[in-house]
């Protein structure tokens, strides 16, 4: 099912605003520029694309509408009788039909026209059957305008309907006109309905909220219902008749008991039983209200059993409360009235609903029992457990086994003794006849006894195993411990029976230890390795003791650790000294970073010989005071920074007064000019000279290189048809 | 919690600002102000649409001043109408505003007249062969050329049948042919949409009248059945001769007026 968001429709544009928007997308959107000079097969597919373009704009914007606007049969039939009675059924489906229809004629204008244009021989034809195909359209879309406009308003009334849940609890007020339904929904909750002394002062459906029992509850506010029938009520009462009619609720009927409204308490009876049918399955609360200006008990007779006659009529259960806005007596009592016997019914029906649920669940799964499985009955099918196939027999408990072996034989032992004792009745029957066979009676009789003593014996000694110990119950011992609150269970009894010793199931287990799981630290076999530690530490402690007396063996005697001890304090006391004795500030630097420095290492060493080789040659040693790498904290204290141009310079000439013979000559750039100003000077010039052939980036004065000729309007801008090589 | 006319009835119970009866006065003031400044600025298509829009509106306001100015000329010609001796200097007024009329209604009759003995469109610009026709090549190598290819609205009888089309020298092409004439009562001033029965003449030549070509001042005949037009004697007219008031290949549909 569709949902429709009632409350946020977009905006219905006019006929005119339509057009406008579709024309003017159309021009933004398509391309606009063509020439009578194309190929008349371009041409076509410009103005093809501007009608076709066109078209799905108006299709869309129609089709957005149509699918927007709810269908009244796809919303819930209390919204689709309330739009039916407040913008009329009819007009408002016709309305819808009619955009739908003339976007189908808009789909056929512009089916028709592609093709004429197909048949174009000119532009000038392709643009007058454009502008006949835009025409067309724009003036179907002005057709509409009663539609949309129509349609508009709709929306906006749409808007402003209050947000009614057709599934929450609901309290609806209802009753004639100026009877004091307002008051009450004002009194009750924050909804701010206009209340005026004439009647139809409410002429919509207004919606409030309360609080009862932690629940939230809407109350609905309706207009006034005048008695006549169902024709002739009018859209402000239909709106009161189409929510009793779809919303399932509690319903307040209002009665003016002081007959302050203008109607006699008679024609709100008559009013009560002509819209009676309405309030079946719903709960019924009947207001007397206003008892501030005529208490009920100030009714006659008649009147008061006929406010009795309305209840009964509905339901014997439903309730007569007396109100009065004005007093607010019995407000609260309405209210917590029609409230409960709402819930209570809803919580019924709900409840009934899932017993119902609950038996068809049954009746629907079938259940084939192992029984039934074994006897292969014909069953439905239905899913068995794997093995149902199997004999499986009932599980007897050996105890009761043993109670069951138990009786059979006291059975056995009683039925023994009875023999037992008849036989030595006969024996002594015989001993008193005087027979002959008295000797050997009296032996059986014996013989019987003894048997049964043997049984009965057995089946002693079976009941006393098939007995269970006296088991004493947690409750038993609860009570004998102190009662509940002092008595605390011991869980350790779980464990008896499956330790190796019943006493350990007291025991004290840590269960953490050092912040530890001490389960993840037990081991199964822990004592073997328990063992193999013990092994491995015998034969440790044997190795040691050997290493021991090597090492006795070979210990320092006293005069060698005297001279050991000489030598380390002589160390120890140079290192000092030589701590103390420089006057550095800053922390001494390891061997290998001081060899880096500008200090002058010893003459004698490598390094130093290579350094002053090096120095000799014009080679600068000191690295550029701009190399990032070198932190060494020695060498920017002790070299002095100077401009990097002028030890640039410096170092140049240095350089070539190392490097070159003094029977070479000067570099060509240097010959002929003597002194540093002149060139300088030579220097300048050449740039000057230079500057022109920079600009047109040409290597030198005979460089007359011109390069492929780039035009601009081919190789820059946005590419649309064509290559970077051919448009 | 606003629902219905919140806006409404909140005005109703706190009312409004004091001064808002005087802003919304000095806001329609402005607006003729601020409308004349953007028609100033504006340029380009919101330009021809706004002035489009502009002048269509003076046309109605100047329509309706023109409707009040005449009645109110009216009502003090009606005032001075009382029988009563007039001077002789306002003899002249009564007798030309009479005379209008009765120029109106001559020229009307003779409208009407003209209408009766001539068609609508009495002068017919004559359209050539090259601009009727495209000449399609042909033949396995496309090198003849004899074939042609109507380029206009064609009507063509619903029981032709075609040629071989090897052979078939005019080929009319379905996407141009037409059915359906919309036309005019002249009388009625009323139009309907109605079948074409055939092509009575087109006086551009008479190979487009047997080809069924339909262009701008052609006479064609219509199924009138459904206006329920009766002859003098009493039958009922079903055919009755139109003639074509529009390019049709231009405007994709043939427009005509009833000839009566």
């Amino acid at each position: 099912m569709v949902t429709y968001d009632l409350k946020r429709l977009a905006a219905v544009p006019t006929a005119a605003e339509l057009v406008d928007i579709v024309l003017m997308r159309t021009q933004r959107k398509t391309p606009t520029v063509v020439h009578p000079g194309y190929k008349i097969t371009r041409i076509r597919s410009f103005y093809m694309r501007k009608v076709k373009f066109t078209q799905q704009t108006i299709s869309e914007r129609l089709g957005a509408i149509v699918s927007d606007f709810p269908r009244l049969d796809d919303v819930h039939p209390f919204h689709g009788d309330l739009m039916g009675v407040l913008y009329d059924r009819d007009h408002y489906k016709l309305a819808l039909g009619q955009l739908n229809t003339c976007k189908k004629l808009c789909e056929t204008v512009c089916r028709d026209y592609v093709r004429l244009i197909k048949y174009a021989d000119s532009l000038y034809r392709c643009k007058a059957l454009k502008v006949a195909a835009l025409g067309r359209m724009a003036t179907l879309i002005k057709r509409q305008r009663a539609a949309l406009a129509y349609l508009e308003e709709v929306r906006k009334h749409l808007g402003r309907l209050p947000a009614l849940d057709p599934t929450a609890r609901t309290l609806l007020v209802c009753g004639f006109p100026n009877v004091g339904k307002s008051s009450f929904v004002n009194k009750v909750t924050r909804a701010d309905v206009e209340v005026q002394p004439w009647a139809f002062t409410t002429k919509a459906l207004y919606v409030g909220h309360m609080d009862h029992r932690y629940l939230r509850w809407q109350v609905i506010d309706t207009p006034g219902i005048l008695d006549h029938e169902l024709e002739k009520r009018n859209v402000i009462e239909m709106q009161a008749v189409t929510a009793l009619a779809h919303l399932p609720c509690a319903v307040l009927f209002f009665v003016d008991v002081s007959e302050q409204c203008g109607y006699t308490l008679e024609q709100q009876k008559s009013l009560y039983d002509s819209i009676r049918p309405l309030f079946a399955d719903k709960q019924l609360v009947i207001v007397a209200n206003k008892v501030d200006a005529k208490p009920l008990e100030d009714l006659s007779a008649d009147h008061q059993q006929m406010l009795k006659d309305m209840c009964a009529a509905h339901d014997p259960d439903a309730v007569l409360v007396p109100m009065s806005n004005v007093t607010e007596a019995g407000v609260q009592a309405v209210k917590d009235a029609a409230c409960d016997v709402l819930l209570q019914a809803r919580v019924d029906r709900r409840r009934a609903a899932a017993g119902g649920s609950r038996l068809r669940d049954k009746l629907t799964r079938l259940v084939a029992t192992p029984a039934d499985a074994a006897q292969r009955r014909p069953a439905l099918a239905t899913a068995l457990p794997m093995g149902a196939d199997e004999d499986r027999g009932p599980s007897i408990p050996a105890s009761v086994l043993a109670a069951r072996k138990a009786k059979k034989l006291e059975k056995r032992a009683a039925r023994a003794a009875q023999d037992a004792d008849r036989l030595e009745l006969a024996a002594l029957e015989a001993r008193d006849g005087g027979h002959g066979s008295t000797t050997d009676a009296a032996q059986q009789a014996e013989h019987a006894a003894q048997q049964a003593r043997a049984i009965a014996r057995d089946a002693e000694a079976a009941r006393a195993a098939s007995a269970r110990p006296p088991r004493t119950t947690e409750r038993e011992r609860m009570w004998a411990g102190g009662g509940p609150g002092v008595y605390s269970g011991e869980t350790s009894r779980e464990y008896i029976g499956q330790l190796r010793c019943d006493e350990f199931a007291t025991d004290i287990q840590p269960e953490i230890m050092d912040g530890k799981n001490v389960l993840d630290f037990v081991d199964e076999d822990v004592l073997e390795k328990l063992a193999a530690l013990d092994d491995l530490e015998v034969e440790t402690d044997q190795t040691l003791d050997q290493l021991d007396a090597q090492l006795e063996a070979a210990r320092l005697t006293p005069q060698e650790a005297a001279i050991i001890k000489a030598m380390r304090d002589r160390q120890l006391l140079a290192r000092n000294r030589a701590q103390a004795s420089t006057n550095r500030r800053n922390a001494p630097l390891p061997r290998a970073a001081r060899l880096r420095t500008e200090e002058a290492p010893p003459a004698d060493t490598l390094r130093g010989r290579a350094r002053a080789a090096a120095e000799k040659r014009g080679r600068s040693l000191s690295r550029r005071p701009d190399d990032a790498m070198d932190t060494s904290v020695e060498r920017s204290k002790s070299v002095a920074r100077e401009p990097a141009a002028k030890k640039r310079r410096r170092d140049a000439s240095r350089a070539a007064s190392a490097h070159r013979s003094s029977s070479r000559p000067p570099p060509r750039n240097e010959q002929g000019l003597d002194g540093q100003a002149a060139q300088d000077r030579a220097r300048l010039l050449q740039k000057k000279a230079q500057k022109k052939m920079n600009r047109m980036a040409r290597g030198g004065e005979a460089d007359r290189k011109t390069g492929p000729k780039l035009i601009r309007w081919m190789n820059e801008g946005k590419r649309r048809s064509g290559t970077s090589h051919h448009r | 919690m606003p629902q219905h006319e919140h806006i409404e009835q909140h005005r109703k119970r706190h009312g409004e600002r004091l001064d808002a009866p005087e802003r919304r006065r000095k806001k329609e003031a402005r607006s003729v102000h601020e409308r004349a400044k953007f028609a100033k600025k504006v340029h380009g298509l919101r330009a021809k649409l706004f002035n489009k829009k502009r002048f269509k509106e003076k046309a109605i306001l100047r329509k309706t001043i023109a409707a009040h100015e005449e009645k109110e000329a009216r009502a003090r010609n009606n005032t001075s109408d009382d029988k009563a001796a007039v001077p002789a200097f306002l003899l002249d007024r009564e007798g030309t505003s009479r005379a209008k009329i009765l120029s109106n209604s001559i020229k009307q009759k003779r409208a009407e007249k003209a209408g009766k003995w001539s068609v609508p469109i009495p002068k017919v610009r004559a359209v050539a062969d090259d601009e009727m026709f495209r000449v399609q090549a042909s033949g396995k190598r496309k090198k003849k050329a004899w074939k042609r290819v109507v380029t206009k609205i064609t009507f063509v009888d619903p029981n032709f049948t075609r040629k071989p089309p090897k052979y078939e020298r005019f080929i009319r092409p379905s996407g141009l042919r037409m059915k359906k004439a919309h036309v005019t009562h002249p009388e009625l001033k009323a139009t309907f949409c109605l079948d074409i029965l055939g092509v009575k003449k087109n006086p551009s030549s008479a190979m487009y009248t047997s080809l069924g070509v339909i262009t701008k001042g052609t006479v064609i005949e219509v199924n009138v059945s459904e206006l329920g037009l009766v002859t003098t004697t009493g039958r009922v007219v079903w055919g009755k001769y139109a003639q074509v008031t529009n390019d049709p290949e231009l405007d994709g549909c043939i427009n005509a007026v009833l000839l009566v």
